[in-house]
């Protein structure tokens, strides 16, 4: 009876997942989340690591040049050059931008007499495009100040430590992986997205799809439980979910080895702990993905109507970690949930903090669970006259 | 054999709730009984709405029964289901067919879920292939296949673990000459091995060539039941057609 049953279930099993296999759309579907997560980590760290490395020229409108001509060097030792000398390819963009400073025609009668000398920058400091340009410009000048001021204090044999009463040393406790946060937050979301993603087109065809072309009804004639064929439909959708994220995994440890992060002092390597652990991880929710989305699939009546409800599922993976970032206070049952508990232990993994096995077992155990519990919902359900009369 | 006895169900008539009004529900089944012997084939014939796929259905374990029972080889179908659905072959009104997957494989995958397996599978299969004449679609996808390609091809699934028991839902629906001719010598040849074979169809000639027993169910009861001509005699007409239409009382149903 035992091998009957098992062997009831591998056919099952196989056809599901030869049917899967040769759907060229959904196979598609399911690696474009490994294919487009690499490239984006890629592009995003190269955009990066240049804002962070590299001083590109500024163009400034100054008014009063004349009045001030070695603060106008300071600012270009800086790469910060006079709008006048701006290329005319960039004109416009800098035009826009309108960054303006003002030095008076006092400066250097005010410089003589030891006065405040006021000189005014004005940008539009909401503007995002601004910050590095216009915290470039005031450090620049905050150093020329600041130089002046010194040898004014020395030339009047003044000691210029009398000036630091505290003096901050800073100790960043951070391990050297956290740097890395940006790359290794974004692939944290694309894993639990492509868990969710990738197995969504079979998970929707198998349930809605089969109902729609009348074959549902003929397999529930059939001599097997309700269980076993929802338990099939789920393993081969959670198995492609697998793939997905094992693709994604791969891919983006073998294009990350292409960035320079050293340059921002960052460094991020997946290394074959990391990634068993992170398998480890997602292989839980991957099922319950499926489960999910095929729940939500076999009370739709139809493949579109599945398709627009399973959608707003893939919402879940996407919403959770961001909303969780805003709480600061995390309460404790936020790490047992699915989803945010596996966000919460792959943001330890990839800050390099220990990892605490016990509560990564039980997260899992409480995922697995629930998707147990979703599966018996779906057997009992398909099992009920509704469906069947919703099948006609 | 398949017995229905006192067969009731009706639809709808939802109670009256906070958002629903009150429906009075659709009688689909209202005591219907009878017999389908091993050995014989029998025919239901009835109007549309009649109740021939609700009982059907009702027999498949995929609907249950407000009332009454039924059973296959004496296995009720509401207490062990798959045990009665594992002595029965299934033809349903509505069928489709996967795909992605060749004519082969998809009689593969229910031949397997009957519990067939290795040498005897593939036997099995390859027997109902060649009964059916269906050797040259056997390794080709489904996808575009005809109506009476399709209609082959849920046959054979249906077929192939050699069910005791046979039920058909207008198997010959959208077949050929040729293919109608194969499947009767088909059931015929089942027929004498002992099986029991219970058919639904609205084509008169058919029914009355090929049917030991006829049923004539209308408004969910039964009308009459006997051998062709018994049922031509009770209506006082030569074919069966006629004396179909005296039974049920109007000739809406041969419109159909």
């Amino acid at each position: 009876m035992i091998i009957s049953n098992m062997s009831q279930f591998n056919a099952l099993l196989g056809k599901e997942l030869k049917e899967a296999f040769r759907d060229k759309r959904a196979m598609m579907l399911a690696m474009m989340m490994a294919v487009m997560a690499p490239v984006m980590i890629f592009t995003m760290s190269k955009v990066m690591i240049k804002e962070a490395v590299e001083t590109p020229a500024i163009y400034l409108k100054i008014s009063g040049t004349e009045f001030a001509p070695k603060l106008i060097d300071a600012l270009n030792d800086e790469n910060i050059l006079l709008f006048s000398d701006v290329p005319s390819d960039k004109k416009t963009i800098w035009d826009e931008r309108n960054l303006t400073l003002t030095i008076p025609a006092s400066f250097n009668q005010d410089m003589l007499g030891g006065k405040t000398i006021e000189v005014y920058l004005s940008a539009d400091y909401s503007e995002k495009a601004n910050l590095s340009p216009v915290r470039r410009i005031k450090n620049t000048i905050n150093n020329y100040t600041r130089a002046i001021g010194y040898k004014r204090l020395l030339v009047r044999g003044i000691d210029v430590r009398l000036l630091q009463v505290v003096k901050i040393i800073e100790q960043d406790t951070s391990l050297p992986n956290s740097n890395a946060m940006i790359i290794s937050m974004m692939l944290g979301l694309y894993l639990l997205m492509a868990a969710f993603m990738s197995g969504l087109p079979v998970a929707i065809d198998a349930s809605a799809g089969e109902r729609e072309r009348n074959v549902l009804e003929m397999l529930l004639c059939q001599p097997v439980s309700t269980v076993k064929i929802v338990a099939a439909k789920l393993c081969c959708a959670s198995l492609i979910a697998c793939i997905g994220v094992l693709l994604t995994l791969s891919l983006t440890s073998f294009s990350v080895s292409f960035i320079d992060l050293t340059k921002i002092g960052a460094s991020f390597s997946l290394d074959t702990f990391t990634i068993l652990a992170l398998l480890l991880l997602l292989v839980p929710i991957c099922f319950f993905a499926s489960a999910l989305q095929l729940f939500v699939a076999f009370q739709s009546k139809n493949f579109k109507e599945a398709q627009s409800m399973v959608s707003m599922i893939i919402m879940l993976p996407a919403m959770v970690p961001v909303v969780m970032m805003f709480v600061d206070d995390k309460p404790k049952w936020l790490e047992w949930l699915p989803i945010s508990g596996q966000a919460l232990i792959m943001e330890d993994l990839f800050k390099g903090l220990p990892v605490s096995w016990s509560l990564m077992g039980f997260t899992g155990l409480v995922t697995l669970v629930m998707t147990i519990f979703l599966v018996l919902l779906m057997a009992n359900k398909l099992r009920s006259e509704t469906v069947v009369l919703a099948l006609s | 054999m398949i017995e229905v006895t006192n067969l009731c169900k009706s639809f709808g008539g939802v109670k009256k709730g906070l958002f629903r009004k009150q429906e009075n529900p659709v009688i689909a089944l209202d005591g219907l009984s009878f017999r389908a012997n091993d050995g014989e084939i029998t025919g239901i014939l009835g109007p549309n709405g009649a109740g021939k796929t609700t009982c059907l259905r009702t027999l498949y374990g995929l609907l249950k029964a407000d009332g009454g029972s039924a059973t296959i080889d004496g296995i009720n179908v509401v207490n062990n289901p798959l045990g009665a659905r594992a002595r029965l072959g299934i033809f349903p009104d509505k069928f489709g067919l996967y795909e992605r997957l060749t004519a082969y494989e998809q009689i593969d995958y229910f031949a397997s879920i009957h519990g067939l397996q290795g040498d005897a599978k593939h036997q099995a299969i390859e027997t109902v292939i060649n009964d059916l004449e269906m050797t040259e679609l056997a390794h080709r996808k489904t996808l575009g296949f005809s109506q009476g390609q399709r209609m082959k091809v849920t046959l054979a699934q249906a077929l192939v673990h050699q069910p005791k028991n046979f039920v058909l839902d207008e198997p010959t629906r959208g077949l050929d000459v040729m293919s109608t001719r194969v499947l009767r010598n088909y059931l015929a040849r089942f027929k004498d091995k002992g099986h029991c074979i219970l058919f639904s169809s609205h084509v008169m000639q058919e029914v009355a060539a090929l049917c030991d027993r006829v049923i004539i169910v209308a408004n969910g009861k039964l009308a009459a039941q006997g051998t062709p001509e018994e049922l031509c005699e009770l209506g006082g007409e030569t074919n069966l057609e006629e004396a179909f239409v005296k039974i049920i009382g109007s000739d809406e149903g041969v419109a159909a």
